[in-house]
């Protein structure tokens, strides 16, 4: 189906559009740009104007015609109308105030209001494309995010060919434009030719827009066609006969590749790490989730603000800061975009657009940066593996991932010091795997990942050592008190992978928590697992984690402080123990882990768990090296920052993983090539 | 019941532009005064109590003399939680400018008994001097910030308050980015957010009240802006604004002043 309008016709189209209960949204003129935002109809439209844009420049330019689209791109897209800048996610009731310890949450609202449904007027190809992407990242699954999914799916869309493409495009080459082709998602498409447009039909919704406008809606004629297709012809010629030009063939492999690239190092002497370009891209969708409760208000918001790779916060820890440097955060966002994306989303993160290169305030040109390391790779023979599967895929959760449920303490256990074990009772019915983990909160004071260290009855245990703001809160809670739950998230230990094998766990420090349910099945199996050794490293001997429990496990060890513990008579576990400093009465091994494992003979053949700080494990799996454990024997779990647990937020990104759904439990050959790296 | 938070305010060599921000609350002032006592502030009433712990004390102002330097100390002995509020108390301020010339001078210029005044060789923060649980930046600060940072410390979370560039909040607020669209000078990059990126909204460059954020890339903007036809006296002005001192823009403006 197609048409024809006059710019009579194309207003009314806009009117009809607003009559049928549609916010406009689209180009107009607003401090010297042309942004993207709430119109009132077609005047509002930057008739006659265009753009001109430079690496670090725009400006506009009056081309003394009436083209109503006669400009390229504003500095943003419907990324800022589909995921809002700052967008609360729930409400969270609050208990009253206590003497002492957080406020408890009482009830949790989903906060989505569901406005108009948006009309998103004048969408290039390449805009298209880029929603394409964000789709994949909100609701390609397992996860879905209600909110955007909900206005996408409501969200009308009038798109707009390129016929005459911006200095900085290069489309061509991401294979994104200028022509919107047929298949891609609109209502409708319009083709601006001198004063007409041409309009094709791409829905139901579009198709009783254009029969709305009766006799304004002429039939279209083959000439129309014809220059339509000459008109996209010649903007594809035209871009393809430039020197900006991004070349994707085998890209994540050469960015991966040179990761030592002295470029990244000349990068960084030009970057601000302003941010700039991650909030102008029309594909990143890196954001943080802040707790708002202004202190006399009865409810909490958990807020999402956007963020990107280049803050400080978004590689940080508590102890660690994995991105500190400049160069090493460009190189996240151009590893990423150009990289990682296409492993985790199965295309590349760029569409062509040029706007990062147009609004850095330096003039920053992605193209170029390319097109250096691809002149000059370092390492051009030695790609490391980029796409590689997840340890173990998880089902999904139903619902919003972002929606927590309350759950009950029902008991806390001090374990040792500032380390407590949270017996939570959650509602409904609940099955996780060793290994996976929970998003546990508090409204006032926010959410933080946290291993489930075990399952009793309908109990799920959490220990958590009070670090900071919301691990303190946590540790503060008391039997009864209520707190958020969301999970259970990530990939588990690979269980029915080791039946049959002999099993060696190597712990360090609160590193035994993710491991306990792990054990606990194999201690109580002995007829599917018929060796299991652990391997526990702690800093002294208060700071033996589950000492009771590890003593039951296997009676012939002994270490102080010991009590008499239930003894288990199977003898196909072995515990060793070590602890970094003596202390008087301690009996035990004295030393690293490491040292312990080179006692202890160790096969090449069994299989290996090992959780505890990132350094450890870096140290450990050298060990295992030296005795010729291969990689695909060995498991670990990985630590990053964690704001959503579904692969929204990006923070927890590790090279082509999320660790929050890829991981945190990974096989050793899954991420051997970034481990120790700088800036991972 | 368990005695109720006491919140002190302190002030040494500043404008108290900063405290007035707290006066600046109206609407949440009761929300405030409901859930501490305010102990010492000068600024609202004659009488204070200068004595005896407080769980978050705002010190605004930097250290000027012999005898602010005592008090400093003093309070942060009484202190659970200190935050430093405002470009004095966090990076020097204006008066941190004297830093950059002979001092002793301009006493003499301006008082008529130069004899009566007492003063340190260099005008300094407050980290200089103790330990500071935050600093809240701004010129003035931030009333929205200073409330997010009361509420924040009293339950014990992080306040919401992100060391990250202007940039960050002029693109989270749609703004058109001045120096793209109008080739002005603008220190947003480099600049720490918080005042919801005033300026741009206001079609000016940035004039980096709230200092320097982490890695603060002020050499590539400075290199950038001169290649634009900013003149390298117009730099050195643009780094020693009321964040002067700030190590990174006194490095900045010390690398253009010849
Ligand atoms: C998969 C996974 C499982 C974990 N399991 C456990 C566990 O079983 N027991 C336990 O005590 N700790 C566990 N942690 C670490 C725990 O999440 C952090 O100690 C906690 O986030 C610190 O938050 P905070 O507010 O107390 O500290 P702050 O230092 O004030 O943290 C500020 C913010 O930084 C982020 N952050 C800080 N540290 C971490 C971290 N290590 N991981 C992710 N985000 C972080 C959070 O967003 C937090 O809100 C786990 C982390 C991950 C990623
Ligand atoms: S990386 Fe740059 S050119 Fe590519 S889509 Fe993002 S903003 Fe556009
Ligand atoms: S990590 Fe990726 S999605 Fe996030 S801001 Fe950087 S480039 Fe964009
Ligand atoms: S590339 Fe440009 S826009 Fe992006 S962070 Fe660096 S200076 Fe800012
Ligand atoms: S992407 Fe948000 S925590 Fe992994």
């Amino acid at each position: 189906m197609s048409a024809r309008l006059t710019h009579d016709g194309f207003r009314r189209l806009l009117e009809q559009v607003r009559e049928a209960g549609y916010a406009l949204v689209g180009p107009t003129i607003s401090d010297g740009a042309i942004v993207y935002g709430p119109i009132a109809g077609a005047d509002d439209l930057p008739i006659g104007w265009t753009d001109e844009q430079a690496p670090g420049r725009y400006r506009l330019r009056e081309r003394g015609d009436r083209a109503h689209f006669g400009y390229v791109l504003g500095p943003q897209g419907p990324r800022r109308q589909l995921t809002p800048p700052v967008e609360t996610l729930v409400r969270i009731r609050l208990g009253p105030r206590r003497e002492q310890g957080p406020r408890t949450p009482e009830g949790v609202e989903a906060a989505d209001e569901d406005g108009e449904p948006l009309a998103l007027i004048g969408l290039r190809a390449c805009e298209l494309a880029a929603m394409a992407v964000q789709d994949a990242v909100w609701t390609g699954g397992p996860f879905v995010d209600p909110r955007y999914a909900r206005r996408r799916e409501r969200a009308l869309i009038i798109a707009v060919d390129c016929l005459e493409p911006g200095e900085l495009c290069f489309c061509v080459s991401t294979n994104t434009g200028p022509g919107v082709e047929a298949g891609a998602s609109f209502d409708l498409r319009l083709t601006e030719l001198g004063e007409e447009f041409l309009v094709e039909v791409g829905s139901e919704r579009g198709q009783a827009l254009i029969d709305g406008l009766g006799e304004l809606a002429e039939p279209s004629t083959a000439q129309l066609f014809a220059a339509r297709t000459q008109g996209v012809l010649a903007a594809a010629m035209e871009l393809h006969g430039r020197e900006r030009q991004l070349d994707l063939d085998g890209l994540p492999e050469l960015l991966f590749a040179n990761l030592d690239h002295p470029r990244w190092d000349e990068l960084a002497a030009r970057c601000l790490s302003c941010g700039s370009c991650t909030l102008v891209c029309p594909t990143c969708f890196c954001h943080r989730v802040e707790e708002r409760a202004p202190l006399d208000a009865p409810t909490s918001e958990r807020v999402r603000h956007w963020d990107s790779c280049f803050t400080d916060e978004h590689s940080r820890i508590h102890g660690a800061q994995f991105r500190p440097q400049i160069r090493e955060r460009y190189r996240q966002w151009m590893t990423h975009k150009l990289g990682a994306w296409v492993s985790q989303f199965g295309t590349s993160g760029c569409v062509g657009c040029g706007r990062c290169i147009a609004w850095c305030p330096v003039g920053i040109d992605i193209t170029e940066e390319v097109a250096a390391i691809r002149a000059a790779p370092v390492a051009p023979d030695d790609a490391e593996p980029v796409a590689l599967p997840p340890a173990t895929t998880v089902p999904a959760l139903a619902g919003d991932p972002m929606h927590p449920q309350l759950a009950r303490v029902v008991s806390v256990r001090e374990e040792l010091r500032e380390v407590v074990t949270l017996a939570v009772e959650p509602v409904g019915v609940f099955s996780h795997a060793p290994g996976q983990f929970n998003m546990l909160g508090l409204p006032d004071v926010g959410e933080v990942p946290i291993s489930i260290s075990g399952q009793a009855g309908g109990e799920l245990l959490h220990t958590i050592r009070a670090v900071g703001a919301a691990s303190r809160a946590l540790v503060a809670l008391e039997a009864g008190d209520r707190l958020t739950l969301r999970g259970p998230f990530g990939s588990a230990w690979p269980l029915a992978e080791l039946r049959g094998h002999n099993v060696v766990v190597i712990a360090g420090g609160l590193g035994l928590a993710p491991l306990r349910g792990a054990l606990r099945e194999m201690v109580a199996h002995p007829e599917r697992y018929p060796s299991v050794r652990l391997l526990y490293g702690a800093r002294s001997p208060e700071e033996l984690l589950f000492a009771d429990e590890i003593l039951s496990w296997d009676r012939s060890i002994r270490f102080a402080p010991t009590t008499a513990p239930a003894v288990l008579e199977s003898g196909h576990v072995k515990v060793h123990v070590t602890v970094d400093g003596a202390a008087p009465g301690w009996t035990g091994h004295v030393g690293v882990v490491t040292k312990l494992m080179r006692r202890k003979p160790l096969s090449a053949h069994a299989r290996y768990l090992v959780c505890g700080p990132e350094i450890m494990i870096r140290f450990v799996l050298r060990e295992l090296e030296t005795i010729g454990v291969a990689q695909d024997q060995v498991w670990l779990s990985m630590e990053r920052n964690m704001k959503c647990a579904v692969g929204m937020c990006g923070r927890c990104q590790y090279g082509p993983h999320f660790i929050c759904k890829d991981g945190p439990v990974f096989r050793w050959d899954a991420i051997a090539g970034l481990l120790g790296r700088e800036g991972f | 019941m368990a005695a109720r938070p006491r919140l002190g305010v302190f002030k040494l060599a500043s404008c108290d532009g900063c405290q007035l921000t707290l006066l600046d609350l109206e609407d949440e002032l009761l929300a405030i005064a409901a859930a501490v006592d305010i102990v010492h502030f000068p600024e609202a009433s004659s009488d204070m109590d200068p004595h005896g712990r407080f769980d978050l004390t705002l010190v605004e102002g930097s250290v000027s003399t012999p005898a602010q330097l005592d008090e400093l100390r003093a309070i942060r002995a009484q202190s659970r939680t200190l935050v430093a509020i405002g470009a004095c108390a966090t990076a020097g301020g204006v008066q941190a400018l004297r830093n950059f010339a002979d001092h002793r001078e301009y006493v003499r210029a301006v008082y008529a008994t130069p004899a009566y005044i007492e003063t340190l060789a260099q005008v300094t923060p407050i980290a200089a001097h103790v330990r500071v649980d935050f600093e809240l930046r701004g010129c003035p600060i931030d009333k929205g910030q200073l409330l997010e940072l009361i509420s924040a410390t009293l339950v014990g979370r992080r306040p919401d308050i992100a060391d990250e560039s202007v940039c960050m909040a002029c693109k989270r607020a749609g703004q058109v980015c001045v120096t793209v669209a109008h080739g002005q000078p603008c220190l947003g990059p480099v600049t720490h957010a918080g005042c919801g990126a005033l300026c741009p909204r206001f079609s000016r460059g940035c004039f980096g009240c709230y200092g320097p954020r982490e890695r603060a890339n002020t050499e590539a903007l400075a290199d950038h802006m001169q290649a634009e036809g900013v003149s390298a006296a117009s730099l050195v002005r643009r780094f020693r604004l009321f964040t002067g001192w700030s190590e990174a823009f006194r490095a900045e403006s010390e690398r253009h002043d010849d």
